[in-house]
């Protein structure tokens, strides 16, 4: 559990230390790009715990909709419609939605635990 | 949990971390572009440079000082002591100067009051604005109607009237005396201060500006008002 953790430190302390900069008209491409993949990988926890995780689903996923994500929001630049905010919607709720199951899976898991050693101590 | 979705799930986070880095250092610093030409950069490079040697030549004024004082016996000590004070006195505005310099005359248009219009008052915005340009252009010390000029003068409307500390400037003439470190400076003065706009600001007000050419010797009385010195005082408030 925490090696992801680990993970997502050391790729910010990564970034932050070699300050690597984008120019400033790619800036919400990649915000999108960042969504889409925040939303991937608790798509991809949630998965985990649900046991229903597939490999294939997670990792063609994360860059599929980062691909979707920013495609989406170079055709809203193009076309002059603000495109990037049905993306940052639809990740957005998913996000939270997904954080949610989480959140409950977790509860239940921790229940389950104590009542266990409830039975135990009795 | 599988170990091959931890690593999926561990790689895939550090992308994400990194991503995240990039859009924070994007966000936070954007890049400016340096638009400035060679001769843009050589301009603020002389700039440096100058400010560079003035720098070097006080560092070496204060050095000769220090010497000095190391160097000499107490009682010569004493008397450096109130050379320096002299020194500070004459920079602050006490003393009254003699050296090199340029006197400017305003005083009203007389064609343009001939033909009925009134004598206007000197706007204390364009005289703050010419004292301005004065420092800018090496002036040192400056007196405008007998009064002299310090680091706490100011130059404002007091009930319609303008003055200099405090005082109001009541003369339709008003002589204002710049002194200079050298003859040359004062001549660079006068060649600004005769180019400049200042002469049609002035006359937009109704009133001439004559600047005369640069003197050898001109004399700027001292400041006759008490300097106050406002040294730190422990605040009990809070006790």
């Amino acid at each position: 559990m925490w090696l992801p953790l680990l993970g997502l430190i050391l790729g910010l302390g990564l970034g932050l230390l070699t300050d690597i900069q984008i120019p400033t008209v790619y800036e919400n491409y990649l915000s999108i790009a960042v969504l889409a993949a925040l939303d991937t990988i608790f798509g991809g926890i949630r998965a985990n715990l649900q046991q229903v995780y597939d490999d294939k689903v997670f990792l063609s996923g994360f860059f599929f909709n980062i691909a979707l994500a920013a495609g989406l929001a170079f055709l809203g630049v193009h076309l002059g419609v603000d495109l990037y905010l049905a993306a940052i919607f639809a990740f957005g709720v998913r996000l939270f939605q997904n954080i949610a199951v989480i959140r409950r899976i977790l509860i239940t898991k921790w229940e389950e635990r104590h009542i266990k050693k409830d039975e135990n101590t009795v | 949990m599988n170990k091959k979705i931890v690593t999926r799930i561990t790689i895939v986070s550090f992308i994400v971390g990194l991503m995240i880095a990039v859009q924070y250092n994007t966000v936070q610093n954007p890049t400016t572009r340096d638009t400035r030409d060679i001769w843009a950069i050589r301009q603020e490079l002389s700039e440096e440079k100058k400010r560079h040697s003035e720098l070097l030549s006080e560092i070496g004024t204060y050095n000769d000082l220090i010497k000095e004082y190391e160097n000499n016996e107490k009682e010569q000590q004493a008397n450096l002591l109130e050379n320096t004070v002299e020194e500070l006195n004459e920079q602050v505005g006490l003393t009254s100067v003699t050296g090199p310099g340029v006197i400017l005359k305003i005083s009203p248009a007389l064609e343009l009051i001939n033909s009925g219009y009134s004598v206007e008052n000197i706007s204390p915005d364009l005289l703050i604005r010419l004292v301005n340009e004065i420092y800018h252009y090496n002036g040192l010390y400056v007196e405008i109607d007998g009064q002299r000029l310090t680091h706490t003068s100011a130059i404002r409307d007091i009930n319609g009237e303008t003055t200099v500390n405090s005082v109001p400037i009541r003369n339709t003439n008003v002589e204002i005396k710049v002194i200079t470190d050298s003859y040359e400076k004062a001549e660079k003065l006068y060649g600004y201060l005769f180019a400049s706009t200042f002469k049609d600001d002035f006359y937009l007000d109704n009133l001439n500006l004559s600047i005369s050419k640069a003197q050898s010797e001109i004399t700027i009385a001292p400041y006759d008002g008490k300097l106050p010195n406002q040294y730190l005082v422990e605040d009990n408030k809070g006790e």
